[in-house]
């Protein structure tokens, strides 16, 4: 029964590290680059929230609102200043890199938000639950729930509109990706601002959860997002929903037998052993510099 | 003596070379032509060991070269040239030239080249600001510095106009050397009529390499 | 010289050998997140090294430098066939499982009445040996630069050799490396395992400067900005990661009144320079240009 309960909190956790890891796996499988700033993204987000919480007044749903909409802004202007200008082949790292810069501008903007070191963060009332042996946080499954709409609302995006259909093609190949990105400069945009809304619906789920925010918020969701997507398959889609539930199994199981210290020990354990035994992940995606010329580096 | 035998790679279920035998002599000047998705890039990759082939053998005068990495092909003397003339952006053509010849005769030799083909006036500049023909020259001196066996010349007249393919043909007649074999991957054939002593074509299936055009009578 | 202004640039000393280690692996073409492990280990072995077994600095800078070697090798062996985005990540993850490990050793001496050693996640304290031998902080700043200097001269010497052209083109594309009979393979491992001497080294410096570390100094924050000094500083030279050093501590410490506000301020403005010069400011075109200007008037 005690697997049981932990198994059932690790697949709540682990929802969310679905939703971290999609966002990553979007911008990574569609523009091939990696958004150092997400994390602070989702921080900013969440500090607006709460510095307009008694402006506005909204409660729970306010924050949830408002959250979504800093991070889709935030992301808006990471996209805008560090990815849109370095949009060739070679131009990855510089755009990492610059969007490290930005992390560090975002998290002291956040900072100034919200100078305390803890904030509270208030979650939806929802009440808890029995069922049989296993005690169910109502929150966490709400939670679950959003996250499996949100999934659910990108698979019709990405598989029902003529808009999905586009990204998919530039996913497909990265070269098509920079031939189309040249003619639909919007395109990144668009993916960033995805990236963002389902980040901020997996901020505010986290940090309903806990209670409370932390300035370490930013660095934490940045790297979960980004194991979770090397778990499932770098640039999968799929990969990325499966590598984040993984996570939260293994981290929870982990966690409940060997306390929390080594909880995050063995996620980088098993991060630096899936990537040196099976860097392709679960999905199996294709990752060596196979021997054809043509292909690029990842 | 440089040969391929029993050559076959497929890719993902697909047979792209079937048991390619080929015997190159040193001097020979051999040219080979094939439809598009024939097999020309798949052989020449493996031919310079940028590819590993799922059967067959590669020798070098005596050395088995099979399974080796690119780099051992390099040393041991296969050089090639790119369907996408390849060079460093960051540093200038000089300086990449001069990096090709690590020894003191290769040294010579590239003084040498350079003074023949007229290069002298862009050794300064970056690739990128150096027209196309002049790339090529200075990528097939590149190979030609360190007096290889075999230097393998990809598609080497894409982006050439007529004018550009004599010169160059010209260029390529006068700098090769007795020993250096070359082989040529063209589906331009009247380019290699003069450059080459006769051409074989490839053909997608049959995988032999057949014999299509003598040229030297 | 006023003990503010020595401090700041012996700190910007011992960065400038972390942003090195970065440059080292970026010129063969990959980004490493883990250097800071590093630095830490060779933090760990140089306080061990003098202040456990009271062996004069040379000796436990030397142990360090090795230290961070070895383990460098390590990691570059274990990633062999990675590279990438995947290779970053490993490193990462490399760098924190060395860091859990540096959490998790204690071993304690009680010498002149002082605890000394790796005690856990309180660190290593009372590493003395610049108190024992009465070196003020302009004296070690001396020493640090003096340091740096000797490597700075041996990165120069390796730019003009064959082998610093051959790492770039390793870097900047494998295939023609290859074909110029380079092995990709070969000059990562050599690179990434100087790499790690030299933020081994820069650590073991950093632990004597320090007199007091602890597992939490070495973070994934502290690798992240070597390497951005080191992309912004630009990777034409080893100039360029010093640079970037420079600018960073030495521009921010200079604007201390806003200092609320400098990463807002820095952050937007590192961005903003990237958009313009996205090879950073001492990039390899612009070197290659003075290079040959420099050799034309001299011809």
């Amino acid at each position: 029964m005690d697997m049981l309960q932990t198994s059932l909190d690790g697949l709540m956790i682990g929802s969310t590290y679905a939703l971290l890891g999609l966002s990553f796996a979007l911008v990574f499988g569609i523009m091939r680059r990696i958004n150092l700033a997400f994390g602070a993204c989702l921080l900013f987000g969440a500090s607006l929230a709460i510095y307009l919480e008694p402006i506005l007044g909204w409660g729970a749903w306010g924050l949830f609102l408002i959250t979504i909409v800093g991070v889709a802004l935030a992301s808006a202007y990471v996209e805008r200043l560090c990815f849109a200008p370095h949009s060739k082949r070679h131009g990855a790292l510089t755009a990492m890199v610059a969007s490290f810069a930005v992390w560090m501008q975002l998290d002291e903007i956040s900072s100034q938000l919200l100078p305390q070191r803890t904030h509270a963060f208030q979650g939806l009332e929802v009440p808890n639950f029995w069922w049989g042996e296993i005690f169910v946080r109502g929150d966490q499954l709400l939670h679950f729930a959003i996250a499996l709409v949100s999934i659910l609302l990108l698979y019709l995006l990405l598989y029902k509109t003529r808009l999905g259909l586009l990204i998919r093609a530039t996913a497909d190949s990265p070269e098509t990706a920079h031939l189309l990105g040249a003619q639909v400069p919007w395109l990144g945009f668009i993916i960033f601002l995805l990236a963002g809304i389902l980040g901020g619906v997996a901020a505010f789920m986290i940090l309903s959860a806990d209670g409370y925010v932390t300035p370490l918020f930013g660095l934490w969701s940045t790297f979960k997002g980004l194991v979770a997507m090397i778990i499932g398959g770098v640039g999968s889609l799929m990969g990325a929903v499966l590598g984040g539930l993984i996570l939260g199994l293994v981290e929870t199981h982990a966690g409940a037998a060997l306390g929390a210290e080594f909880r995050d020990m063995v996620t980088f354990g098993l991060v630096f052993l899936v990537l040196i035994i099976r860097p392709g992940g679960l999905m199996g995606v294709k990752i060596y510099r196979t021997d054809s010329l043509a292909r690029d580096r990842v | 003596m440089y040969s391929l035998q029993g050559i076959g790679k497929s890719f993902g279920g697909i047979d792209v070379l079937t048991d390619i035998c080929l015997t190159l002599r040193p001097g020979q000047r051999l040219g080979i032509t094939g439809a598009n998705g024939v097999g020309k890039s798949t052989l020449i990759n493996i031919a310079t060991g940028f590819l590993t082939p799922d059967s067959g053998h590669i020798h070098l005068n005596k050395k088995i070269l099979t399974y080796r990495p690119a780099w051992a092909f390099a040393h041991a003397g296969i050089q090639r040239t790119f369907q996408t003339t390849r060079f460093l952006t960051t540093a200038n053509l000089g300086e990449q030239l001069l990096f090709a010849a690590r020894a003191p005769e290769s040294k010579i030799r590239l003084t040498q080249l350079i003074r023949l083909s007229g290069l002298q006036a862009s050794l300064h500049l970056f690739p990128d600001e150096i027209p196309l023909p002049v790339l090529r020259k200075a990528e097939v001196i590149r190979g030609l510095v360190v007096s290889p066996e075999v230097l393998f010349l990809d598609e080497p007249s894409a982006g050439l106009t007529v004018d550009e393919l004599d010169q160059f043909g010209a260029f390529l007649q006068q700098q090769l050397g007795q020993k250096t074999a070359l082989v040529v991957v063209e589906h331009r054939l009247d380019f290699m009529a003069i450059i080459t002593d006769s051409i074989v074509e490839m053909k997608l299936n049959r995988g032999l390499v057949k014999r299509v055009v003598d040229v030297k009578t | 010289m006023d003990i503010y202004l020595a401090s700041v640039l012996t700190n910007m000393t011992l960065i400038a050998f972390l942003a090195l280690s970065a440059y080292l692996v970026l010129v063969v073409g990959e980004v490493s997140f883990g250097q800071q492990a590093f630095f830490g280990i060779g933090a760990y072995i140089t306080a061990s090294v003098t202040a456990l077994a009271g062996a004069h600095i040379f000796w436990g800078l030397l142990a360090g430098a090795i230290g961070g070697a070895v383990c460098a090798l390590l990691l570059g062996l274990l990633t062999i066939r990675l590279s990438g985005i995947y290779f970053a990540i490993s490193t990462l993850c490399f760098a924190e499982l060395l860091r859990f490990f540096l959490l998790h050793i204690r071993f304690t001496q009680n010498i002149d009445g002082r605890i000394i050693g790796p005690d856990g996640p309180e660190g290593f304290s009372n590493i003395r040996w610049i108190f024992e031998n009465h070196y003020e902080v302009v004296d070690f700043l001396l020493l640090a630069a003096t340091c740096l200097t000797i490597l700075l001269i041996l990165l120069f010497s390796l730019e003009r050799s064959r082998i610093m052209l051959g790492a770039r083109m390793v870097g900047n594309d494998p295939i023609l490396a290859q074909s110029q009979g380079l092995s990709p393979t070969r000059y990562r491992l050599s690179f990434i395992t100087l790499s790690g001497a030299v933020a081994g080294f820069g650590g073991g410096l950093f632990a004597l400067f320090n007199t007091h570390i602890e597992p939490a100094m070495f973070g994934v924050m502290l690798g992240i900005h070597g390497l951005a000094y080191a992309i912004i500083g630009g990777l034409g030279s080893a100039m360029g990661p010093l640079l970037g050093v420079v600018l960073d501590i030495g521009l921010l410490e200079s604007i201390r009144q806003l200092a609320a506000y400098r990463m807002i301020i820095f952050g937007g403005l590192v961005a903003l320079l990237l958009v313009f010069r996205p090879e950073g400011i001492v990039s390899p075109r612009l070197v290659s240009r003075l290079k040959s200007r420099w050799r034309n008037r001299h011809v």
